[in-house]
């Protein structure tokens, strides 16, 4: 493909200049433009680099933002810096012979002057200038892979049926390429849905074969905001014999899907497994026993025993596991309807329990998260770009993309829509889907116990997201199911899959493990899906605690316990004040809301999430009340709350 | 005493422009013990920035005092950030006054600037 002429570039890049309502050139509009070319080199150099250009165009954009509403001047006049750039294109063009500035010219141009805030983007994403320089002006361009490289795909043993599209293949095929042929051994569990874990030989021309690696596969964006993460978060506070991120992630422009590789540390012919498989193997109470053993002391001393003191509202670390506070219909903004409710951080909850369906909302200065182009559905959050525990979802539906551009990390001014659904309504949605045999609109549920009855969750969990909790701030893996935690050589700890790591409450990633737990380990012991079953696994949680504890004959819900247990063991040590279970029981309370609605889980384990959470607030209830009706800690914490917020 | 900063504009429409402010030219203020730089989209601010509407009238001010530079946010509507170490995308807001070092990125608005020692 020839290099692209200047006036070209000019073209593309004032498009974008008005898309963001900048109506100047602007150095970064130049390199959206070069990097919005198909194929051009500015996307091949990124692409080398493991980026796509799409990624890069929204971090620009994020960095830069969108201008304001009203056009100040006529035209689109360059600013001086781009010039300047334009001016250091000429004359390499001329070096060159040319009397024309082309595509090289420009990109070269631009990256030698480095001080601008869009090379700065690119800096800050992890790419190399100095690498793309050499390359742009060598043009040594990285092989463009048009056709599938040839890598032989092959199935190991336990890999069972093969479930994976073209596209996968296509993938992974890019991934290995060099390569004479892969072996695909297993599938793990983790993952999010959209998401693959594999664990991959790969064997050389001369059939020697490497070391295993766990492969991820996932949409573009999640995988490319995961190995930012990786390298925010997780690299330097790994332990030595661990996973790591092995080479820079693989985005093909012709698929929306990316790739990554964590290496392992293996033993020769052992393909490594997640505990989710292990644990069949292993039981309740060993997993227990090396959760408690290697995993907590080899990644606690930088992960969760970091115990720095963090005081915070629930709804900061908790609402995002929630379903959207509303789902609205965008509708035109101008001019802006009379008595709509206005939704702007902070959020006045007391004022959201008025808001119901067909009601206006403005919503003003939200962050867009995620954006679906076919859909027309885009996702506002109150919290921050970078995030991950994103609060006060907003899922926004009938977006004209066409009219108006948004992206990723974009700060929002308002948007005005109709209410179509809100969070209780869909939480009640999802409980009368679960057939329930009691009154989802009661208070207190009847339960098969000396308790008799418990609170129920959904009429609890708006007011606990107002209370502030007194923990600990840690790094947390953000997702630390069973599926994500590898045994390795030795029994030494792995953990994969950090899409969701971050800096948070330290007992999230155990309430995690607990509902992992009894998803995976204690709810097939039981059998059926009846709401009784549910309950009864419920009792038996309600008295894990209890000394002497003789609730099961059951030996295999008695093993499966002992794991649970464990955990509890775990969390003890990092409560922030010694045994306040509150601040776990908060955890486990929106962690268990969240699992009741994922469909991927059986009736039954759905109807015991229900259960947990139920049990959760109940717990709750307890500690914020002494036998005696006086406020514990807790409660007072509620109280402090509440005149913060009167402040 | 004679103080000197440049002001290198490095985003928006004046993209790479600067502004050289000196003490002994009459530019800013000196008050009790510092001398201040004013920040908005006023024509009369020592800086003005005009063409970003996200600029408030008297947005921000640059003090020199203690011996180093400061930056102060005047209650303004769309605030003062600076460059947020631990994540490039979320720039920090300034409550108050803050100590500021030459090199450094700050936003006022949506414009990002950058102080240098003039020459």
């Amino acid at each position: 493909m020839p290099p692209l002429p200047l006036k070209d570039i000019i073209i593309s890049a004032r498009q974008e200049s008005h898309r963001m309502r900048h109506y100047y050139l602007g150095v970064e509009h130049l390199l959206i433009a070069l990097l919005d070319v198909k194929g051009g080199i500015a996307a091949q150099l990124v692409q080398e680099q493991g980026l796509t250009p799409e990624y890069v165009i929204d971090a620009i954009r994020r960095k830069i933002g969108k201008g304001g509403k009203h056009r100040l001047w006529a035209g689109v006049p360059n600013t001086p810096r781009t010039d300047i750039i334009l001016g250091i294109a000429n004359d390499l063009a001329i070096n060159n012979g040319r009397t024309q500035i082309e595509e090289n010219d420009l990109l070269i141009a631009l990256l030698e002057e480095e001080d601008n805030m869009a090379v700065r983007v690119l800096k800050a994403l992890g790419l190399d200038i100095d690498l793309m320089l050499e390359h742009a002006r060598s043009l040594k361009l990285p092989l463009t892979h048009s056709t599938q490289p040839f890598v032989q795909v092959d199935f190991g043993l336990d890999f069972g049926e093969s479930d994976l599209s073209k596209e996968d293949l296509f993938l992974l095929r890019r991934m290995f390429h060099g390569y004479g042929s892969i072996r695909i051994e297993r599938r793990l569990m983790g993952g999010y849905a959209d998401s693959r874990l594999l664990v991959v030989t790969p064997v050389n021309v001369d059939k020697r074969e490497d070391a295993p690696v766990v492969v991820k596969i996932g949409p573009t964006h999640e995988i490319l905001d995961e190995v930012q993460r990786y390298e925010s978060f997780v690299k330097g506070k790994l332990p030595p014999l661990t996973t790591r991120l092995e080479d820079r992630p693989t985005a093909p422009d012709s698929s929306d899907l990316a790739g990554i590789k964590y290496t392992l540390v293996g033993v020769p012919d052992q393909t490594p497994q997640d505990l989710r498989t292990v644990a069949k193997e292993w039981g309740g109470e060993r997993v227990g026993a090396w959760l408690k053993k290697q995993l907590f002391p080899v990644f606690g001393r930088m992960w969760w025993r970091q115990n720095r003191p963090y005081r915070f509202e629930t709804w900061r670390e908790y609402d995002w596991l929630l379903p959207p506070l509303f789902t609205i219909e965008m509708i035109e903004s101008a001019p802006l309807p009379p008595n709509a409710h206005v939704l702007k951080y902070p959020i006045r909850r007391a004022r959201l329990k008025d808001v119901e369906y067909g009601d206006t909302v403005i919503v003003e200065h939200f962050t867009v998260h995620k954006i679906d182009r076919e859909k027309r559905i885009m996702q506002l959050t109150a919290g921050g770009n970078t995030d991950s525990a994103q609060a006060y979802k907003i899922e926004v539906r009938g977006v004209n993309f066409d009219e108006v551009m948004y992206y990723r990390g974009e700060v929002v001014e308002l948007i005005v829509g109709t209410v179509w659904k809100t969070r209780d309504e869909q939480l009640k949605q999802i409980v009368r889907g679960l057939s329930p045999d009691f009154d989802i609109e009661a208070a207190m549920l009847p339960f098969p116990d000396a308790i008799e009855r418990l609170p129920n969750p959904l009429k609890i969990y708006n007011d606990v997201l107002d209370d502030y909790i007194n923990g600990t701030l840690s790094t947390i893996h953000g997702d630390l199911h069973l599926g994500n935690i590898i045994p390795g050589p030795n029994e030494n700890p792995a953990l994969i899959d950090f899409e969701h790591t971050r800096d948070g409450h330290t007992l999230f990633d155990w309430a995690t493990l607990e509902i992992s737990l009894l998803n995976d380990l204690i709810s097939p012991t039981i059998a059926g899906e009846s709401w009784d079953k549910a309950r009864t696994i419920t009792r038996h949680l309600l008295h894990l605690q209890e000394v002497n504890d003789k609730t099961t004959d059951n030996l295999y819900l008695a093993d499966t316990l002992a794991a649970i247990r464990s955990i509890r063991e775990i969390v003890r040590e990092c409560l922030y004040h010694e045994e306040h279970w509150g601040e776990y029981f908060i955890s486990l309370l929106f962690y268990a809301l969240r699992a009741m609605r994922w469909e991927s889980l059986s009736l039954g384990n759905r109807r015991l999430m229900f259960w947990v959470a139920a049990l959760a607030a109940h717990e709750l209830r307890a500690q914020k009340y002494s036998s005696d009706g006086t406020p514990s800690p807790d409660q007072t914490d509620l109280h402090s709350k509440l005149s913060d917020s009167e402040n | 005493m004679t103080q000197k900063i440049k002001v290198v504009i490095m985003s928006g429409a004046e993209d790479g422009s600067s502004h050289i402010f000196n003490s002994e030219n009459g530019d800013g203020i000196f008050g009790e013990n510092k001398w201040t730089i004013s920040i908005g989209r006023k024509d009369d601010n020592d800086l003005c920035l005009r063409n970003d509407t996200f600029v408030s009238r008297q947005h921000a001010n640059l003090h020199w005092m203690e011996g180093r530079w400061w930056l102060e946010d005047c209650n303004s509507t769309n605030g003062s950030f600076i460059e947020n170490e631990e994540s490039f995308f979320e720039d920090r807001r300034v409550k108050g006054i803050i100590p500021v070092k030459t090199g450094q990125l700050l936003r006022v608005g949506r414009t990002w600037l950058r102080l240098e020692e003039a020459e």
